[in-house]
């Protein structure tokens, strides 16, 4: 549709300018253009930014001079570093699994005609409102072997009871992953909620006139058919992981010792702290890489898909 | 016209600049990390203090670490914004003072007499190159040794343990008697802390090459290869709940009975005076144990840092801010809520102080005249951040860690180091 | 909106009794479930109504022995955080002045953007709508600097000015994933059609998109409003004295440094603080759901 006879409608009169015409053809890039410089700068920008960072000599303030790929050998030098990274796919993925999982499982069971359902949904939605630090406090005191859950337990008989893995280098981490899902796994519910009310009741039909058991109608027909809001619910997982930071730090402060650390706590804390700035930009361009580890081959995946779909017609 | 208005615009702008001058208000934003409880408190004293003096009070405050409100400086520094007044200590003192960015205090220093009454431990602090950039607020001592007397009456011991060995045995009786030896809550900054009392009470000499100078090899030497076992020794004495309890917490266990001793610096002082407990009743302090037999002192100060400013009532509110923290009256007010001393020497502290806070100062001077005062490196008062950072991730590992040994504490930390040089 | 298996309940089929077995399953795990959820809420809300000392004797966990509502006035007006005694009304109303326009701004931009991307594609347009989303991903503590010097050079450092400007830029990475993905299941035809009437861009979107529009920009006002009210590091950074948002006073929970804990009082901080969000998600919690429902995700 050309924009000369959306405008004759619209003016209802005399004939414009042609620059008037051509700016108004333009319209939606022109009212797109601020957040696409904004968005830009923000993302490409302070990316290429922090990278030249990385690649300076920069200690208490941003300083210019290039001094190549020090400090990315330094930072893995760096024990607390190799903890760190490993703890963001260890903990990354089993947030997202964990999430996903129990998100789609409560969505499942809300899903079966149960009664009160806004008052379930309610209650698994509002952790999402609290702040992460908030939330990392009071497990914490939940957590804590002396005065929690542990404790608690204890007085009511139970007098073996152990519950004490945030004080334990080697499961101080589960607790981050409970905390965690804890907080996101609500959003993923609300998110299949959704999706599982819109898929098409006619295929479930035609699936139940063919005698299909309600195990295989989900596996077969219902998951798949929700297969954008996995995408979605991955997504907002993911970036959650990727920022976990006060989270961590309200929990565990990183410990026992350094257990718990995670990348973006020591990007802080050499950026900060130690007036590390080129040490903390190394770290946060890792982060990204690991990000980049993770989209790359979903968008090489995603773009064969439709690749396939059109092919198929 | 046109030209009278000119001249009557310049008359104006000229006589404005000239009165900005003349009738500068002194007014202040300090940035500092003391934003709850009893600190918060404390600084509010400062607040009075400076608002009584004519100036013009505003303060920003970020709680939680360190870190965050040094995130706000950077900030503001990056943004070309610089707070006219922050709270920065030990080193950064003179990293920053490096960038140029700090504000020259020698004209108020010599009319006030600075250099007479500070402490010159600490002098060495705040003139990282000979001028004075930093004005001290206090005095922390570090290797406090805390003890409930309770537990020691019930357990047999009648006098504190003056060297580890001593220490250690009272610690197999304690244990024998059933009560837990020694209180701690750990964090980098704890585990740190009675390190620093470890290592300064079995070697001052490896104390001052390894945490103070940053000596790799002496990071690695068999001294510190014994701290680290002495330590394991202790954490043989600490109940399993440590990782994550607050200091807080960890004192309650001293106060209420059920251990016997306590390593933390003197803001304990403050948590005890207002859970009403008294010294020598209640609890005992001394300094922590040490194996050379004389008076030993860890300090730690805070202090402040002005940066420079283009607003002239900033730069009134400066000298009128440093005036005003290096006053006795301030001195004496900060302190006495704080649990520290005096960074001035020649304040009276017979009323109103804590009996350890008396002590505290006394062994100071005692410390001084022995040549054994030492900054501390758990409260980043000698090693550079990134040194500081990396031992302390090793300390802390260690403490957590049961199954690692002295030797590779010892390695990891001097590793540690010198991957940061 | 009727359940999925609302036209086929599998169970029927079973037999009632097999039917009535397996919801009371479904039931149990829904209240296993609820407790998980609920712990940390149930034991914030008790512990803002009991003693210091006996939140120091007996732990976190516990039933108040006394009755106490001390806390809550304390909080607000008393608590000693931000270096004064003054309580935390302060920042929340701070937090207050922050959250509402950039709710609004983001939101409004986000809807815009989306309409764009969605209806009015051109070349480059799916490029520039996945660099935008990258957006979601970018680390605080990476944009903590840059966006210190770009505020500085526009002159809005410690204003709330600034920390509006910073999260609305950050929040159109979000807002513009909503609207986008809400509106390309608005049917194009609707859209041919009001051009052949002769309509222009605006009024597409104000006679078309905008009234379809609400599902979508209750999800993204949730979204954007709990996100930025509870937001703390740029918050902290990016404020000063007087202007700090209500996280900078919650910080104080984490307890950094050698201050003793007033757990009483920390409490009912942390409930006053969560409030907002908590109404907007209490009152917002259908819409949320009717909003994803009509495909806001892809």
């Amino acid at each position: 549709m050309s924009s000369t006879s959306i405008l004759a409608g619209s003016a209802g009169g005399a004939p414009r300018s042609r620059w008037l015409w051509r700016i108004t053809e333009y319209v939606p890039q022109i009212m797109l253009a601020p957040s696409v410089l904004f968005s830009f700068v923000y993302v490409f920008g302070f990316t290429a930014w922090t990278f030249y960072i990385s690649l300076s000599n920069s200690s208490l303030l941003p300083t210019y001079d290039f001094v190549g790929f020090e400090h990315y050998a330094s930072l893995w030098e760096n024990r607390r570093w190799v903890v760190a990274y490993t703890n963001l796919f260890l903990f990354g993925s089993l947030y997202v699994i964990g999430g996903v999982a129990i998100g789609l499982l409560l969505a499942i069971l809300i899903d079966q005609r149960v009664k009160g359902e806004s008052i379930w949904r309610t209650i698994y939605l509002y952790p999402l409102a609290v702040s992460f630090v908030v939330t990392g406090t009071v497990w914490n005191w939940l957590f804590s072997p002396t005065s929690g859950i542990q404790a608690f337990v204890r007085t009511l008989g139970w007098t073996d009871f152990r519950f004490d893995w945030i004080t334990d280098r080697n499961f101080a981490i589960y607790t981050v992953v409970i905390t965690g899902i804890w907080q996101a796994s609500g959003f993923a519910m609300a998110l299949f909620l959704a999706g599982l009310r819109s898929v098409d009741h006619d295929l479930i039909k035609a699936a139940q006139i063919d005698g299909a058991g309600m195990r295989r109608i989900y596996w077969r027909i219902v998951l798949p058919a929700i297969r954008p809001i996995f995408i979605a619910v991955i997504v907002i997982l993911l970036q959650y992981a990727i920022k976990t930071f006060d989270l961590v730090v309200a929990l565990t402060v990183g410990g026992p010792g350094i257990a718990t650390t995670m990348p973006a706590i020591v990007v802080y804390d050499f950026m900060f702290q130690r007036g590390q700035i080129a040490e903390g930009a190394a770290a946060a361009i890792m982060i990204l890489i690991a990000l980049f580890g993770v989209l790359v081959p979903y968008g090489f995946w995603a773009w064969w898909r439709t690749r396939r779909e059109a092919a198929r017609g | 016209m046109r030209k009278y208005a000119y001249l009557a615009a310049g008359a104006v702008a000229l006589s404005l600049a000239f009165g900005a001058a003349a009738n500068a208000q002194p007014k202040t934003n300090l940035l500092h990390q003391w934003d709850n409880g009893s600190d918060a408190a404390a600084i509010a004293k400062l607040g009075e203090m400076y608002t009584a003096a004519g100036g013009e009070w505003h303060q920003t405050s970020i709680a939680g670490h360190t870190a965050n409100t040094l995130a706000k400086l950077r900030a503001d520094v990056v943004a070309g914004n610089a707070p006219p007044a922050v709270q920065l200590k030990g080193p950064e003192i003179a990293e920053w003072n490096d960038t140029g960015m700090t504000a020259n205090l020698d004209e108020l220093a010599t009319a006030e007499g600075w250099d007479k009454v500070v402490a010159p431990e600490l002098i060495a602090v705040m003139k990282p190159k000979g001028s004075w950039v930093a004005a001290p607020m206090n005095i922390h001592r570090v290797n406090w040794l805390w003890a409930s007397k309770a537990v020691l009456d019930k357990s047999g011991i009648t006098a504190l343990p003056k060297t580890w060995e001593e220490f250690n045995a009272d610690c197999e009786k304690i244990a024998a008697a059933g009560f837990i030896c020694i209180a701690h809550g750990s964090a980098d900054w704890t585990d740190a802390t009675t390190f620093d009392s470890i290592v300064y009470g079995m070697d001052i000499d490896l104390y001052r090459k390894a945490f103070v100078e940053g000596d790799v090899d002496a990071l690695r030497s068999d001294g510190m290869i014994k701290a680290f076992d002495q330590y394991r020794k202790m954490i043989g004495w600490m109940d399993p709940g440590i990782p994550g309890r607050a200091w807080d917490a960890a004192l309650a266990m001293m106060t209420s009975g059920k251990a016997a001793f306590f390593f933390m610096g003197d803001w304990t002082i403050g948590t005890l005076n207002a859970g009403g407990f008294k010294e020598g009743t209640d609890y005992l302090c001394d300094q922590a144990p040490v194996d050379w037999g004389k008076p030993g002192y860890i300090l730690n100060a805070d202090s402040v840092v002005f940066f420079t400013q283009k607003d002239p009532d900033y730069i009134e509110g400066q000298a009128l801010l440093a005036k005003t923290i290096m006053s006795p009256e301030f001195q004496t007010v900060f302190n006495q809520a704080k649990g520290s001393i005096p960074a001035r020497m020649d304040v009276d502290l017979s009323t109103g102080f804590n009996a350890c806070q008396v002590k505290s100062q006394k062994d100071l001077q005692a410390s001084i005249e022995a040549g054994t005062l030492v900054r501390s490196m758990a409260h980043n008062m000698t090693v550079l951040q990134k040194y500081r950072g990396a031992m302390m991730e090793v300390i802390t590992e260690f403490v957590n860690t049961p199954d690692m040994s002295g030797e590779d504490a010892a390695n990891a930390m001097a590793d540690a180091v010198e991957a940061q040089m | 909106m009727a359940s999925a298996v609302a036209a086929y309940d599998p169970l029927a089929t079973s037999g009632a009794r097999r039917r009535a077995g397996a919801m009371v399953f479904v039931y149990a795990l829904l209240v296993v479930f609820a407790g998980y959820y609920l712990l940390p809420l149930a034991v914030i809300v008790l512990n803002t109504f009991r003693d210091l000392p006996e939140i120091q004797r007996t732990g976190l966990i516990g039933l108040p022995s006394s009755f106490s509502l001390s806390a809550w006035p304390e909080a607000w007006a008393h608590y000693c955080v931000g270096g004064t005694c003054a309580g935390i009304s302060r920042n929340f109303w701070n937090s207050v002045e922050l959250v509402i326009p950039a709710t609004i701004i983001s939101t409004a931009i986000g809807a815009l953007n989306g309409y764009i991307l969605s209806k009015w594609r051109f070349r480059g347009s799916e490029f520039i709508f996945g660099a935008m989303t990258l957006g979601v991903f970018v680390p605080g503590q990476m944009s903590l600097l840059p966006w210190a010097f770009i505020l500085g050079k526009l002159g809005l450092t410690n204003t709330i000015a600034g920390l509006v400007l910073v999260h609305c830029v950050q929040g159109i990475s979000f807002t513009t994933l909503f609207c986008r993905n809400y509106y390309v299941n608005i049917p194009d035809d609707l859209i041919k059609a009001a051009r052949i009437d002769g309509a222009g861009f605006w009024r597409i979107f104000r006679k078309i998109i905008l009234p379809l529009s609400p599902p979508i920009l209750i999800v993204t006002v949730i979204w954007q409003f709990t996100g930025i009210w509870n937001e703390f590091l740029f918050a902290v950074v990016f404020s000063s004295g007087e202007g700090q948002p209500i996280t900078a006073a919650l910080i104080a929970l984490t307890g950094g440094g050698t201050s003793v804990h007033q757990y009483n009082v920390e409490a009912a901080a942390v409930l006053i603080a969560a409030l907002p969000p908590l109404l907007v998600y209490f009152f917002g919690g259908r819409y949320f759901i009717r909003g994803l429902t009509q495909g806001a995700i892809k």
